[in-house]
């Protein structure tokens, strides 16, 4: 009972909260509903014509107009529910898959809105199960828990009612006895089902590791010959496996019994106390056919009772996971009276100190650079000294605490973000490219650029000879699908799909790690030649590629150590100098000492 | 053929697998008989009034006792096709797991680790719903469909010949809707995997996204994917609509029209008409169209386990095994010494990344390895360790080639130690001994201690009982080498294979694992990959490699002496641990009085 009041207040709490999207989708719901509900008056039918036939065959008043009027009535039933089968699938089904789609639309909006703090503090796994499995189980509420509730609602209220007004109360009543037990077993079985399940799901998911570490693990395990032994642990969880889904088993092959053995013994009360009654003269044999038809029908409303109650619950956990996530507000945001204008001009640095969300120590501090328009800032350090932090900042990636970046006098918060981001090209460290075409994916921020434009920047980034060199050229298609490009070669399409831009401001982050030294220096050289009086920022390990730029910063720990051009920080005895030296010995190295 | 190959994984099972057959056959016998129980009852008893005690509990007995039969049998064979849809999937993946194990290294190479473990897990799992699929719901509602049909001929053979119409109605039902599902659910599943590759893909690209403001483009296109695949799943909707449940009804009550029709027009026409075969034909009718229904729904499920079933049998086919034994004999490793003639090897077969590799090791002596990534310096080990083939030139250990060896035989007397000191999920203990059982308590203890790992060990909470999380997390990198190295001289082996770690750990830590490799290779001949050339000045032979090449060999005087690549090498690093303990001075003034002043010029 407290089973029952628990499910029903669940049910009553997920389509409260689904309510509007049932008021949207009025018209299938209510007509969907209608026809499920003129079903079960429809199935009623064929039962009541099968007792006249019966009960005049019996008599053997039959006449064949009888037979005539019951043949065509059955018919018609039939084409009718065909009709309306047909009809209440699409309406109530197609509303649910509406709502999935209408979700996954609405999450993947919501998605595009987040700033990157947002992807850093949910993992892509995480993000993409709310996608699928959490709006496919609030789809399931909206369609079969819709038709769960509605059918053992109407088709168990209708025949019961049927059954007990038109045929024989006290009958329906004995016969009756055992489907509450029915119901209370299913929903017994669902609960140890549920729990069994999780652990063989457990055991599975242990396999599934065993596996992954073992393959990992593949050189070890030959090393030390450890093959068979692997096989042997391999086994033992296998078996394990086997026994917890074999637990399983025993408790889902308990269904079908069950629901044989209390419609069994339904039918025996029935047709043992059906016969008294018959032989009473109370009833007609007719009847009694027709009622134990009627008991047939029964079977599903009681086991679509079970099952709603386990769809909603499910439901109700996703809707709310996939609400919270919807509920999440960007952290960057356009201030009121942002300025509508393409921002342009020399960039000011004045940063006191900046902390990412959740760190307990600054990442940047005491930052003060100016770069005029037109000129190439270099940024050199060691791996996490914040060169990344610094270039992510002017992208507004994350807001700054204490101080403020301006580009031609206005902070970058009093631009509108969209109109920030146009000013910048931006070429991020970790190269990621789209399985689109090389085309597509150069054109990626200008979808309307023609091919020159895009062979044009692919020449500048030094990449157009490699894909002429593919099989397909700029339509062979990148990713898992299509051809495995080298780090170097999305490098250069990266920085191709930058310059497309052509942007006020371009940001290079580490984006020649991958190309050996001639290459970089072509890039480098082409991007000197083709932007004039344009910003350009670069930040690199290698110190060749900020060799020639009007000034570099060196940083370490969140700050700048060194400041200055190549020929100042070459007679200054620093880091730069020694990390040049050593980086000139390295290079010979690579070449084989020569 | 797939699907026949999966039937015969079913042959060590034959025996069960008849019972729980004979099991289904009497207990979908016995759900047959109680409506023509009933009927008779109906005929016999009901109609002419003849309810006198016997014949009441002669009914009434019977049918309890089919009742509770029933019920029985159908729990016995519906647990054992479950069990033995376990058991074979279980023998199906041991068998590819079996398989994995024995395949050589450049299968690995070329296989990602996710789509081999996909294989041999959720592959083998879509096969098992094919046996349940099978046994379970296709073989009981066959089974259910013929029981029904011999229960009417019982009662009434015309009426059973006209019901047998139903069957190829049934077959043609069941082939168009697989044909048109088939088609629609492939597209729906396409439609799924392509938006969910495109969410996930944008997922991870977002930064570049919205930088390059295409955030209201790809919505756009997403949105695309999602109404397309709105399209498939309202199609696969219509189709489920239009053949499957509201199709049977019909069928079914066209049926029941056609049974009180004939019935009808026999009364009609003045015969006898038993009340009671009407009424059990009527009931067994009742029965057939859930099965159909059941089966037509199973129909997509199986064609996917196929197609998982056709990628497992590919995985299990694979013939790229690791090197093996060749010729007879059991030659024995007793002294280490190494040897390598004019070895040349080829990932591809395209690109040699070893040319014309020779040296010796003597018993007892240590050779270095050293140069930059991708200069052969892992293949060299790779091919000693056997775990590529050697093609070109020889290897030969004590003088016998490397291919004569037991596998055993080299697994027990060589040690290696990887760059990356895997650790398994286990404790301290089982990572230590692996699975092999003659290594005693005593000995791991022993071996922890030789290479100074017992310190860290006993300071753990539970010492040698320590819990390894996944991939051995919870150490420190300098832990888990010191693991590793207990691991490996757990085996006492004659030859050490070492694969130095560039990694830096601690100085304390630093320091135990030097002085743990100096006593590891004392008496054992040593291969050596050397990152820091400060850690092999002492070896008896430096190979310094390039592009696949030694380009110079010697001790470590003799190479500072040529001024070679080993040099610049050596200054570089020099330099580099200098600059690192604040004595730059001494650094520069080392490197600028290098002879070939290379700072002289620009690169």
């Amino acid at each position: 009972m407290c089973f029952l009041f628990y499910g029903g207040v669940v049910i009553l709490s997920i389509f409260r909260d689904l309510w509007w999207f049932f008021k949207k989708e009025k018209k299938s719901y209510i007509t969907g509903i209608a026809a499920l509900l003129l079903l079960a008056l429809l199935g009623l039918l064929p039962p009541y014509a099968i007792r006249h036939v019966v009960d005049q065959i019996a008599a053997g008043s039959l006449t064949v107009k009888d037979l005539l009027f019951w043949s065509v009535l059955c018919i018609g039933v039939g084409a009718a529910s065909y009709g309306l089968g047909y009809f209440w699938r699409i309406q109530l089904f197609g509303a649910a898959h509406r709502l999935g789609q209408l979700l996954r639309n609405q999450l993947y909006e919501h998605f595009t809105k987040m700033s990157p703090s947002f992807f850093h503090r949910h993992r892509t796994g995480d993000l993409m199960a709310h996608a699928t499995n959490d709006i496919q189980a609030i789809a399931t509420t909206a369609g079969e828990g819709v038709l769960t509730l509605a059918d053992s609602i109407s088709i168990g209220s209708v025949v019961i009612f049927t059954m007990a007004v038109f045929i024989d109360w006290k009958l329906t009543l004995i016969a009756l006895i055992p489907m509450p037990i029915m119901a209370w077993l299913t929903n017994y079985y669902g609960n140890l089902l549920h729990q069994r399940f999780h652990v063989a799901q457990e055991a599975f998911s242990d396999t599934n590791d065993k596996v992954q570490e073992n393959i990992s693990g593949m050189r070890v395990i030959k090393a030390f010959g450890q093959e068979e032994a692997e096989k042997k642990v391999f086994k033992e969880l296998l078996d394990d496996v086997v026994e917890k889904n074999i637990a399983v088993a025993k408790i889902d092959a308990l269904y079908d019994p069950t629901i044989i053995l209390c419609v069994g013994v339904s039918f025996f009360l029935t047709v043992a106390f059906g016969s008294v009654a018959v032989v009473d003269g109370t009833m007609t044999i007719g009847e009694l056919t027709q009622f134990t038809i009627y008991l047939g029908h029964l079977i599903w409303p009681m086991l679509a009772f079970g099952w709603l109650f386990n769809i909603v619950e499910r439901g109700r956990a996703s809707y709310d996971r996939v609400q919270k996530l919807l509920s999440m507000k960007p952290d960057i945001q356009d201030q009121v009276n942002a300025i509508d204008k393409l921002p342009t001009g020399d960039i000011q640095y004045q940063i006191r100190s900046f902390t990412y969300p959740g760190s307990p120590t600054p990442a940047l501090e005491d930052i003060g650079v100016s770069i005029r328009k037109g000129e190439t800032l270099g940024i050199v350090g060691k791996t996490g000294s914040g060169k990344t932090t610094f270039l992510r900042l002017l992208l507004r990636e994350f807001d700054i605490q204490d101080g403020v970046i301006r580009i031609g006098g206005c902070s970058i918060t009093d631009y509108k973000l969209h109109r920030l981001r146009e000013a910048i090209g931006y070429v991020p460290q970790e190269y990621v490219l789209f399985s689109m075409t090389i085309k597509e994916n150069i054109a990626f921020g200008r979808p309307d650029a023609t091919q020159e434009e895009v062979e044009e920047v692919a020449r500048i980034a030094c990449i157009h000879e490699d894909i002429l060199e593919f099989e397909h050229g700029y339509q062979t298609v990148v990713g898992e699908k299509g051809v495995t490009l080298s780090g170097g070669q999305k490098q250069r399409i990266s920085i191709a799909r930058a310059l497309l831009l052509d942007p006020e401001i371009l940001i290079l982050d580490d984006s020649l790690s991958a190309v050996d030294a001639k290459t970089e220096a072509s890039i480098l050289k082409a991007l000197r030649e083709n932007r004039a009086n344009k910003t350009t920022l670069i930040a690199a390990h290698r110190l060749s590629a900020v060799e020639l730029a009007d000034q570099i910063i060196v940083m370490d720990e969140g700050r700048i150590v060194e400041y200055g051009t190549h020929q100042e920080l070459m007679e200054n005895d620093g880091w730069y100098r020694d990390m040049y030296e050593r980086q000139q010995l390295e290079s010979l190295v690579l070449e084989g000492g020569a | 053929m797939a699907f026949r190959r999966l039937m015969g994984y079913l042959k060590p099972y034959q025996g069960k697998f008849w019972i729980a057959f004979v099991a289904l056959l009497i207990a979908t016998g016995t759900d047959v008989m109680i409506p023509v129980i009933v009927s008779k009852f109906i005929d016999n008893a009901l109609i002419p009034r003849q309810l006198d005690p016997a014949t009441l509990w002669f009914y009434g007995g019977i049918f309890l006792l089919l009742q509770v039969i029933s019920p029985s049998l159908h729990y016995y064979q519906l647990i054992s096709f479950q069990v033995i849809a376990q058991w074979v999937i279980r023998q199906l993946r041991m068998d590819v797991f079996s398989k994995v194990q024995h395949l050589g290294l450049s299968f690995f190479d070329r296989t990602p680790t996710g789509s081999l473990v996909s294989r041999i897990t959720n592959d083998t799992e879509a096969i098992k719903e094919l046996y349940i699929s099978v046994l379970s719901s296709f073989l009981q509602n066959i089974i259910l469909i013929i029981g029904v049909f011999i229960a009417m001929f019982a009662l009434d053979v015309t009426l059973a010949a006209y019901c047998l119409i139903l069957l190829p109605v049934f077959y043609m039902l069941m082939q168009t809707y697989r044909r048109l599902s088939s088609k629609v659910y492939h597209v729906v599943r396409s439609k799924l995997s392509q938006m969910n590759a495109k969410l996930n893909e944008s997922i991870q690209g977002m930064n570049i996204i919205q930088a390059l403001r295409q955030e209201s483009r790809l919505r756009t296109e997403f949105g695309k994917l999602n109404q397309e695949h709105y399209v498939a799943v309202v199609k696969n909707l219509k189709i489920f609509g239009l053949l499957l449940r509201p199709a049977t009804y019909l069928i079914s009550l066209t049926t029941i029209v056609l049974v009180f029709n004939y019935f009808g027009i026999q009364s009609i026409a003045g015969g006898a008409v038993r009340i009671g075969v009407l009424y059990g034909i009527l009931n067994l009718l009742d029965r057939i169209f859930e099965p159909v229904n059941q089966m037509m729904m199973r129909l997509s499920q199986m064609q996917q386990a196929v197609v998982s079933a056709e990628r497992v049998f590919e995985l299990l086919d694979q013939t790229e095994y690791a090197p093996q034994k060749e010729g007879d004999g059991n030659p024995v490793i007793r002294h280490g010494r190494i040897e390598f003639e004019n070895v040349s090897f080829s990932y591809d077969g395209k690109n040699d990344v070893l040319k014309n590799i020779s040296f010796v090791a003597e018993p007892g002596q240590t050779v270095a390895l050293v140069g930059h990534t991708g200069s052969g310096k892992s293949s060299i080990i790779n091919l000693l360790m056997r775990f590529y083939p050697v093609k070109r030139g020889t290897i030969k250990i004590d003088g016998v080639p490397l291919q004569c060896y037991s596998d055993e035989e080299l697994r027990s007397k060589m040690g290696l130690v990887l760059q990356d000191p895997f650790l398994f999920v286990g404790d301290v203990r089982s990572n230590i001994r692996l699975h092999n059982h003659d290594i005693s308590d005593k000995k791991i203890k022993e071996a922890a201690r030789f290479v100074q790992a017992d310190t860290f060990i006993e300071k753990l909470p539970q010492g040698y009982d320590e819990p390894v999380g996944e991939r051995g997390a919870t150490f420190s990198s300098g832990q888990r080498q010191l693991l590793a190295f207990a691991r490996t001289m757990a085996i006492d082996p004659k030859i050490l294979v070492l694969d130095e770690a560039t990694a830096s750990v601690d100085t304390e830590t630093e320091e135990a694992i030097q002085t743990a490799l100096e006593k590891m290779r004392k008496g054992r001949t040593t291969i050596a990959i050397a990152h820091r050339l400060s850690t092999i000045q002492d070896a008896d032979l430096i190979l310094v490699l390039h592009r696949g090449e030694i380009v110079e060999r010697g001790n470590h005087q003799e190479l500072l002496a040529k001024k070679g690549l080993y040099y610049k090498m050596y200054l570089l690093q020099s330099g580099a641990v200098l600059l690192e303990t604040n004595e730059q001075t001494t650094a520069r003034s080392l490197i600028l009085n290098s002879p070939n002043s290379i700072f002289g010029r620009k690169l």
